[in-house]
């Protein structure tokens, strides 16, 4: 089991079991993420690296029959913990998902909401001023700021997805997960969102799934492969492109399957 | 070989195929055509037969014993008072229940057989409803005979499984990609249901609600357990005064001999017609107006 401690570790997980009733879908993976870096989880089809994103914010909690072994650490706090609130802990830890998923109201209500829900502005233009810096650290104002009161719905598949993004930067999350962000995207969308990735980084710790190795190598600083429920090797993103230390990150890095 | 499209065999294969499109596409327009040409001669005869008794006395009165004194009045009250007991009763005992078993129940034996027992009471003859009423609300609760409170109270209990039904089959279609999103900005899962859910379900449960309404609008049976055929010569004043309904007055009315009566029964049913149109108009208007596309 490669070692996989870091000094300014925001998130640790320890010896992370995680079941479908029966089935172990993720086996012991232990892994430190950092603070002001993008981490990336690589690895072929069901090989576990979206189960395990899903422990990091408790999204496990609302599938039946899903069961959470081991130790996860949010800044040292159990967060499968009794005294923890799912609720305030995905306030903590946002999510962007793989598909767009704007609720179907306007572009400022999308933004809205999550401060809204935790009390986080008094008045309108406490408001309006956080939906503005959302929008701008998703780099979505300038589109968007003339039409506040469009359908989210309406806009095109990488706006919406940057409105997601916006969405989860406006509740001040303090670590953001990404499923395949760019999944659904075109290349154009795609290179937008990583370069919003690159400005985000550094007051996130940032966790992205991908399938795209290309995808990882340009995002990220480090990266963790998965393969049949447990975590390879985990390294610097460098390192692991270009001299994986295990058999199988090679492999499954030169395309040999995947 | 020869072109396999341009031989005889094939030309004659796509002859049969346009054929049988052709004979498809009458056979469903003959359907159409036959079920509203029955509808548009009841509607013919309803109107040529009740059309010269509906005036305001007729709409203004209560039952009598003569009838070119007997109205609808009284019957239509009663239908209304009994509609509203039914609406508030079992509207938001429906929403909610099927909210919990779509949301927040746990997967088990017990939730199972809950859900079987829902579904099977939206199919139990409504004559059953009427003797549990009977039963319960009259001999056991004591309350009054022929009320409209009785009858909302039977209705409501067989109009619940179908606002349960609708309701959940609605929740059901709203994507769960909402739900996730919502839970992902930290929101509660009871926020994630009214927030979301709820408001992006609402037109379906709207129009299953209605749907339930009309139904029980339109109901006699139960009704006739409860007592509610008594003749009543004045209109309900609460929903604890013995009173009559739409449909039972028709029902009352048809086995008259008088001659007059068969006027009255027409012009009866085109009231309750009326009273069915505007429910469904109002279904169809709400659900229109709460549609959200995305």
């Amino acid at each position: 089991m490669p070692e996989a401690k870091l000094p300014d570790s925001k998130l640790t997980a320890r010896n992370v079991d995680v079941f479908y009733g029966d089935k172990k879908a993720i086996d012991d993976v232990s892994i430190d993420i950092g603070n002001g870096v993008v981490t990336a989880f690589i690895g072929p089809s069901g090989c576990g690296k979206s189960t395990f994103l899903r422990t990091l914010n408790r999204m496990n909690d609302t599938i039946a029959g899903a069961r959470v072994t081991g130790q996860i650490l949010l800044d040292g706090e159990d967060i499968y913990d009794r005294d923890m609130d799912p609720v305030a802990l995905r306030a903590r830890v946002g999510m962007v998902f793989q598909k767009p998923n704007p609720f179907p109201k306007s572009i400022y209500e999308n933004v809205a909401y999550g401060p809204r829900i935790h009390g986080l502005a008094q008045a309108k233009p406490e408001m309006d001023a956080i939906v503005e810096k959302a929008l701008t650290r998703a780099g979505l104002w300038n589109e968007v700021k003339d039409r506040l009161t469009d359908a989210g719905t309406a806009l095109s598949g990488g706006q919406q997805q940057r409105l997601c993004i916006a969405r989860a930067v406006a509740v001040s999350p303090e670590v953001i997960l990404m499923d395949e962000p760019c999944s659904a995207l075109d290349p154009i969308a795609t290179a937008r969102i990583e370069e919003l990735i690159e400005d985000l980084k550094d007051r996130y710790a940032i966790v992205i799934v991908t399938h795209s190795m290309q995808q990882a190598a340009r995002v990220s600083q480090r990266t963790a492969f998965f393969h049949l429920g447990k975590m390879v090797e985990y390294g610097d993103t460098d390192q692991i492109f270009t001299n994986p230390r295990e058999e199988r990150t090679k492999d499954y890095i030169t395309g040999r399957y995947g | 070989m020869s072109n396999t499209w341009k031989n005889p065999d094939m030309a004659r294969r796509i002859a049969r195929r346009n054929a049988a499109e052709r004979r498809f596409k009458a056979l469903g327009l003959g359907a159409i055509v036959l079920s509203l040409l029955f509808l548009a001669v009841l509607l013919f005869i309803m109107l040529k037969n009740g059309l010269g008794g509906l005036d305001w006395a007729f709409l203004s009165g209560s039952d009598a014993t003569d009838a070119s004194a007997a109205g609808v009045w009284g019957a239509a009250k009663g239908s209304f008072l009994t509609m509203v007991v039914t609406l508030v009763l079992s509207f938001p005992m429906g929403v909610l229940a099927a909210i919990y078993l779509e949301e927040f129940a746990p997967r088990n034996r017990w939730v199972d057989w809950v859900e079987v027992s829902i579904n099977n009471l939206a199919a139990v003859p409504s004559i059953i409803f009427g003797l549990l009423g009977l039963a319960v609300f009259i001999n056991t609760l004591g309350m009054a005979r022929s009320s409209p409170l009785v009858g909302g109270l039977t209705l409501a209990l067989m109009t619940m499984p179908v606002i349960v039904i609708s309701g959940r089959n609605a929740i059901k279609a709203v994507p769960p990609s909402i739900r996730t999103a919502a839970l992902g900005v930290g929101a509660s899962p009871v926020q994630v249901v009214f927030h979301h859910v709820l408001p992006l379900a609402l037109p379906g449960i709207l129009t299953g609600t209605i749907i339930g309404m009309a139904r029980a609008l339109g109901e006699t049976a139960p009704l006739l357990m409860i007592g509610m055929r008594a003749f009543v010569a004045t209109p309900a004043s609460g929903i604890n005064d013995p009173s009559s309904v739409l449909p039972m007055q028709i029902f009352l009315w048809s086995d008259e001999i008088d001659r007059g009566f068969v006027q009255n029964t027409s012009a009866a049913i085109i009231v309750l017609l009326v009273f069915l149109l505007a429910m469904n108009g109002l279904a169809i208007y709400l659900r229109n107006k709460f549609e959200t596309r995305w």
